[in-house]
């Protein structure tokens, strides 16, 4: 017996591994002032509309992971309510590999796309 | 049902058990951050919904404890902290391995940890003090307290900093954020849950030793590293200037011409050694900065 949901649930978890970071990039550097997790989360919610790709706490050891290769760099604000805040914002190096890793998801899109289609 | 965000913070580190103790720290900062924010947003917009159901809706997004202890833990099997590498390969020849050292990046971030940390070592022993001393004699004043409180508070930024020194230099896994508590709200009960905090005290035992260690460190790699350049370079100077090896009285000694490769060979071993010996304590330095400034 297929168990089709656990299955489904990996196949997404398997992709979701670089579009994870090529979609951050991308926010981040879309946004003109530094952003925290929760403010990311939230804008990956109005994207994605109802459905949900990813659960928001897999965000952040992507974010960490970005931050340890250079295309993000980080710093802690306190805040008004609550514990003090990571502010994520683009490097230069980030903008750079943002470029880049636009063009293999497009290569990658066409790609798959036609594969799906077959023609 | 999870009935709080200090439950889920505990079931989340439960599930991370065995992880590396600097992925726990990140993974339980960043849970708190969120869920504390996002249980906020929701509560302004929907004032009617009970705690309990609010964190369940947060957590239900947030993913469950062992929903993101999975996402650290593949995060962390695929990001390996800066320096490390492959361990060098078994079949290399004894020479080779033992020249190998020169190309490992490990080894010169150790030995530049060694040469800084006198300096380092030097700034947290002297913060420490003075921090420690003003503490104690303000204490009889209410703003000794407020001071108490910045004092604790500036060790955990510096342990953060000294993490990020380790982490680059010595290529051991530290966190990159410092935990926070919520539990005292008050400046005495915030303090209060500091002074029974025992990473606060291995925090300040670190810093307290980190200068007699920086000592040693320092002193170890300048006397090994000059002797090493002394012997290498005394055949070199003899034959340029006069300047005898050893003179006793008035008697001079000069290198004799056969011993030249000799003491070549001499001064380029001992600075490979001492290439090891660094990498050796920066390993060593390494272990024991993680079981002092992170919490486990």
């Amino acid at each position: 017996m297929i168990d089709s949901a656990t299955l489904t649930k990996k196949f997404q978890k398997e992709m979701n591994a670089g579009i994870a970071s090529l979609v951050l990039l991308s926010v981040l550097q879309k946004s003109a002032e530094p952003m925290y997790g929760y403010q990311i989360a939230k804008l990956f919610e109005e994207y994605s509309g109802d459905a949900s790709f990813m659960k928001q706490g897999a965000l952040y050891p992507v974010l960490h992971s970005l931050e340890s290769s250079g295309l993000l760099e980080s710093k802690v604000e306190p805040s008004v309510s609550g514990p003090p805040r990571r502010y994520y914002e683009i490097t230069v190096e980030g903008s750079q590999m943002l470029v880049i890793w636009q063009g293999v998801w497009k290569q990658m899109k066409s790609f798959v796309d036609r594969a799906i289609k077959g023609g | 049902m999870i009935k709080s965000i200090e439950e889920y913070l505990d079931l989340l580190k439960t599930e991370l058990n065995g992880s590396d103790a600097a992925t726990i720290q990140d993974a339980l900062a960043d849970a708190e951050e969120h869920l504390r924010a996002a249980l906020a947003s929701l509560r302004e917009k929907q004032p009617k919904m009970s705690e309990e159901e609010a964190l369940n809706q947060v957590i239900e997004q947030y993913g469950s404890p062992d929903e993101t202890a999975s996402a650290y833990k593949e995060v962390e099997r695929r990001t390996l902290p800066s320096l490390a590498r492959e361990s060098s390969n078994q079949q290399d020849s004894a020479f080779k391995r033992f020249l190998s050292v020169y190309e490992d990046p490990k080894a010169w971030g150790a030995l530049l940890y060694m040469l800084i940390s006198l300096v380092t070592g030097i700034v947290y022993f002297t913060w420490v003090v003075t921090g420690l001393s003003l503490s104690l004699s303000l204490a009889i004043f209410i703003f000794g307290l407020f001071f108490a409180v910045f004092f604790i508070v500036s060790l955990r930024g510096l342990a953060l900093l000294e993490g990020r020194i380790v982490e680059g230099l010595l290529g051991v896994r530290m966190p990159r954020r410092s935990l926070f508590f919520q539990k005292g709200t008050t400046w005495f009960d915030r303090l209060k849950t500091n002074l029974t905090d025992k990473q606060v005290w291995l925090t300040l035992a670190y810093f307290f030793l980190q200068m007699p260690l920086g000592v040693i460190y320092f002193t170890l790699i300048v006397t090994l590293f000059s002797l090493s350049i002394a012997l290498m370079a005394a055949p070199l100077v003899q034959s340029i200037t006069d300047f005898p090896i050893l003179s006793i009285g008035i008697m001079r000694y000069y290198l004799p011409s056969w011993a030249t490769p000799l003491f070549l060979l001499v001064g380029f071993l001992i600075w490979t050694l001492t290439m090891h010996l660094g990498r050796l304590i920066g390993q060593l330095h390494g272990k024991y900065a993680k079981m002092f400034l992170v919490t486990d």
